[in-house]
């Protein structure tokens, strides 16, 4: 069925279901597995959509819109028949779900129809908060700077920014507009423009936002007196179009001028040669919107403008750094033209090339506001304005922002009084065509270096990165890990988060391209290949590697013309298909609803399509736990499972899941023939994997764990430590409550290859955050060691592995078997992160059939 | 064909993105590319010049790719053709089967994949 019928009868289905109401638990027990199991099913298959969209951020596929709206209808159309199967199990009892659904399906429609639900922008916007999507709100110049702070955390200057909206805002409330529209916008009718905007009056809205920016800054300032840099910052400003020097800005603005000031810069859109600058490049005039962005002043030591890669030398394959003292005005207008060094553009940058100029005068910022010219002291006029250090710090903050931006970039700079580099503006330098005889050797220049390894692993980030191989194996290696090296590491670890801005490339012997590294590294746009199986094994130290994340290929030495190539490339994540699918994306893939026992988790609080899965995931379980085996006469009684370590389990078989003989109401564990089953229980019975020994709790915890319990509607007594399996010969659910965890497993296993999966999913339990996501953390490495797609919320650990044959899954659900038991009070025990590693080492002992000590 | 000449590649497909993404690749295997969005333009070119290899879309406005990759074999039956498309059924994939094309791709796909495919053809036009 199509989403829009859908939708048209979704009011008369509620009408429907809520009838249903009055025949509760009359469904029959055999229809009530049935439709579970076509939920969990359905479950998987969403969570694969989900996950196989995500893959395509990777940039290892080609993918056209077509997809993203097949994809999109797929997933939708499985979570409208998931919400119908719980509402088959538990008949009118959520039916909110279906206004959960029609509210995000309704989102991704208009963001497939090209309609972008944008909220009506604030009038300013602090920098800190501006997202990367806000290009439209606060324009290009200022977006990229954000990016620059907000993502890669370089230092950049405080401050907010006046907003397109308000932009908009102040030429209605002027009533501007109309002028502007007019067909041919003359040097006459441009004055006559400017002047209505010099004459008019701010919004009282603006004009309240304003005050309230410039009010906080001040108290961030303290007693000194707050002045501010104005400047322009105009839809596709830096981005697509340059306007390089169209527009006016004002340096070093007391607060008392910066109505007066944000005027003559929006005034400047006007000006007969930024209108003519317009005409020729096909840009309509009611295209025009300019933000404003208003800067805390820095008082610059030094100034200066730094080009990653040097056009006026391009072959020489050089970056180049101008510099004077003071502010960098002067430089940037070219009136006068400062030091210059080439420094190497592979680390360890040498210098090779140092022109100091006499420099008889700068710009400082005057004690009144604004800016005034001085003569240089006599020892200073022919003094390098950088340093070798100060150098060597420039060029790696300039290239982690080429890295990310993936073209070379023109960046204005600022070395302030406390010797801390700012970064003031960065842009794409247009080297396009020039690049071209930079890689026109292309083919020969790949032949001439061997390959070591090729079609490993999967691509996490594309792009192409080269460097010298680090290898990281603990947390010591990070704190000293070198800018512009490749990292490379076994696991995919969340901890090496920190070093992912700093690093050219990362590789990986295990892992998934939709894990939390994986996250990481896009948000940086670092290349990535996870999962290569022998990165750590085939790599030395120090070697120096190419890592080709478009071709997923890792070759021996610098291919630096693979890495100019992709500067000639439009970036994968600029294009309209990417930046669709990550919209869409964001309502359908993030997990909001963590944690059963919190308030949010209802339909209301459903947010994304996951959302609404998982809640339908955990509802429908808890609604089969809630059938009450006992008291009722149902038609497929459980049976008691008998063990030998102290675990209460029901088990329910839908068929051939235990031995014909299996009669009465318990059952031995050699009668259990679900393949699933019967190799969870090895697993959960290896020896000492379920621990014996008991764990002291420390007051923290047991009081923590109190009122996690008492708060907790789950915690009725017939509730706690109920653990059910429902199995048959293929397939086992089974869901646990061991002690305050909640863990499900979830697996089908036959001979069909493509059919076969393992679902785990772990939360909870006493003791404080700190060591419930260090347990997250074990668990996820294991996980992934043991090649587990793994997904970390917070403490919440989903792993999943699927298609693998009969004899492999059965070792996959031994395993998972094992970490039940081995996990079960693993947080009381993780006091340190030292203890992650040993106990990681632990379960891979006794994972391999070593037989335990015994204290 | 001697070796020293480049395999000439030509793709056709109305979303630019899947050639957008796919050029650089090839070229950076060494293939000489040309990419269309429009079926016209290509028809016309291959009409002027002869393609070692032809990547297609079939589901295309005006002209679609079952009649562009009929004609290509009828020009220059020595050309290969690789037909990608989002909208795989078996029929189509039959019919192109049937028409000689040299393999057939489902969209999405890893551009790697099809580099293997590119790579399998190139063989086969130069033996």
């Amino acid at each position: 069925m199509h989403i829009s019928q859908m939708m048209t009868v979704i009011d008369k289905l509620k009408k429907a279901f809520s009838l249903r109401k009055r025949h509760r638990r009359q469904v029959p027990f055999v229809v009530l597995f049935k439709t579970f199991q076509g939920l969990l099913e359905k479950n998987n298959r969403i969570l694969d959509s989900i996950a196989a969209m995500g893959d395509k951020l990777g940039g290892d596929y080609v993918f056209d819109k077509n997809y993203v709206v097949s994809s999109c209808q797929e997933v939708s159309d499985l979570v409208y028949k998931l919400i119908y199967d719980l509402d088959t199990i538990a008949p009118g009892k959520y039916l909110d779900l279906y206004d959960a659904f029609q509210r995000i399906n309704h989102e991704i429609e208009e963001e497939l129809a090209g309609r972008p639900v944008i909220a009506r922008a604030d009038y300013v916007i602090p920098f800190e908060t501006i997202s990367r999507d806000s290009g439209d709100v606060v324009g290009g110049k200022i977006a990229n700077l954000a990016e620059v702070g907000n993502i890669l955390g370089l230092p950049t200057p405080e401050g907010f920014v006046i907003t397109t909206s308000a932009f908009k805002a102040f030429m209605e409330y002027n009533k501007i507009w109309d002028r502007v529209r007019q067909e041919s916008l003359t040097a006459k009718v441009g004055k006559e423009i400017r002047g209505l905007i010099a004459q008019g009056s701010l919004p009282p809205d603006l004009k309240r936002a304003l005050q309230k920016s410039t009010e906080k800054l001040q108290q961030a300032a303290g007693d000194s007196k707050l002045f501010l840099a104005v400047r322009s910052s105009a839809w596709g400003e830096d981005s697509i179009h340059t306007f390089a020097g169209q527009f006016k800005s004002y340096l070093n603005q007391p607060v008392e001028k910066l109505v007066e000031r944000y005027k003559e810069v929006i005034g400047s859109a006007y000006s007969p040669s930024a209108t003519e600058y317009r005409a020729k490049k096909g840009i309509a005039e009611d295209e025009v919107a300019m933000g404003v962005g208003c800067q805390v002043t820095i008082d610059a030591e030094v100034s200066g403008v730094l080009y990653t890669l040097d056009p006026a030398t391009l072959e020489r394959e050089v970056m180049v750094i101008n510099a004077i003292w003071g502010l960098g005005a002067p430089l940037v207008s070219g009136e006068v033209p400062g030091d210059r060094y080439l420094l190497s553009r592979t680390p360890p940058h040498e210098v090779e090339g140092l022109n100091v100029r006499r420099k008889l005068t700068m710009l400082s910022p005057k004690e009144d506001g604004g800016t005034e010219a001085r003569s240089v002291p006599d020892d200073l006029q022919m003094r390098p304005c950088l340093d070798r250090e100060e150098m060597l710090r420039l060029a790696e903050m300039a290239l982690v922002i080429e890295r990310y931006f993936k073209k070379p970039q023109d960046i204005e700079w600022a070395l302030d009084r406390k010797g801390q580099f700012i970064i003031l503006q960065t842009r794409p330098l247009n080297l396009q065509t020039r690049m071209a005889n930079l890689v026109c050797n292309l083919t020969a220049a790949v032949q001439d270096h061997p390959v070591i390894f090729r079609g490993q692993g999967d691509i996490a980030q594309r792009g192409v990165g080269a460097g010298n191989v680090v290898i990281v194996r603990d947390d010591e290696d990070m704190e000293d890990f070198p800018a512009g090296a490749i990292l490379v590491s076994k696991y995919t670890s969340p901890r090496l988060a920190k070093v992912v801005p700093r690093a050219s490339g990362i590789l990986t012997d295990v892992g998934s391209p939709t894990g939390h590294m994986a996250t990481i590294a896009r948000e940086f746009r670092v290349p990535t290949i996870v999962n290569t199986g022998k990165a750590t094994r085939v790599l030395r130290p120090g070697q120096e590697i190419t890592v080709d994340a478009e071709e997923n290929v890792v070759y021996d030495g610098r291919v630096k013309e693979l890495c100019y190539y992709e500067f000639t490339e439009e970036p994968f994540e600029e294009s309209y298909e990417y930046r669709l699918i990550l919209r869409v994306l964001k309502k359908i893939a993030p997990l909001n609803l963590l944690n059963p026992r919190e308030k949010n988790f209802t339909p209301g609080g459903c947010r994304s399509f996951h959302d609404i899965t998982r809640f339908v995931h955990e509802k429908a379980v808890e609604e089969l736990l809630n059938l009450e085996f006992h008291e009722r006469n149902l038609d497929a009684p459980a049976k008691r499972l008998k063990l030998p370590i102290p675990l209460g389990l029901l088990l329910i078989d839908m068929g051939g899941g235990l031995e014909e003989s299996a009669a009465g109401s318990q059952v031995e564990p050699a009668q259990v023939v679900s393949l699933p089953m019967k190799a969870t229980l090895e697993g959960m019975m290896a020896p000492g994997m379920w621990s014996t020994e008991p764990m002291s709790v420390d007051f923290g915890s047991f009081m923590s764990s109190l009122t996690r319990t008492f708060s907790s509607s789950l915690a009725t007594p017939k509730y706690m430590g109920q653990n059910l399996a429902i199995v048959s010969k293929e397939y086992m659910n089974l869901s646990l409550r061991l002690g305050y965890h909640f863990n499900i497993l979830d697996a089908y296993i036959s001979d069909e290859v493509n059919d076969n999966y393992a679902y785990f999913r772990f939360l909870g339990g006493v003791t404080d955050l700190q060591r419930r996501s260090r347990r997250a953390r074990l668990l996820a490495e294991l996980l992934e060691a043991h090649d587990f797609r793994v997904d970390v919320r917070g403490d919440l650990v989903v792993g999943r592995i699927k298609k693998l044959d009969a004899a492999r899954m059965v070792e996959k659900m031994r395993t998972l078997g094992s970490l039940v038991s081995f996990t079960r009070q693993l947080d009381v025990k993780m006091v340190s992160d030292a203890e992650v590693e040993s106990t990681k080492e632990t379960f891979g002992r006794l994972a391999a059939g070593e037989v335990p000590e015994r204290n | 064909m001697s070796d020293d000449r480049k395999t000439q590649v030509l793709i056709l497909d109305d979303e630019p993105i899947v050639w957008k993404r796919l050029k650089p690749a090839l070229e950076k295997a060494g293939y000489e590319v040309e990419a269309f969005t429009q079926s016209s333009n290509a028809m016309r070119r291959v009409q002027e010049k002869e393609f070692d290899i032809v990547v297609t879309d079939l589901k295309m406005e005006g002209i679609d790719g079952m009649q562009f990759l009929t004609e290509v074999k009828t020009l220059s039956p020595k050309t290969e053709v690789i037909v990608i498309t989002g909208f795989a059924t078996m029929e189509t994939a039959k019919e192109s089967l049937q028409k000689g094309v040299f393999d057939f791709v489902a969209k999405p796909f890893k551009r790697g994949e099809l580099l293997e495919i590119v790579k399998k053809a190139e063989a086969k036009v130069r033996q």
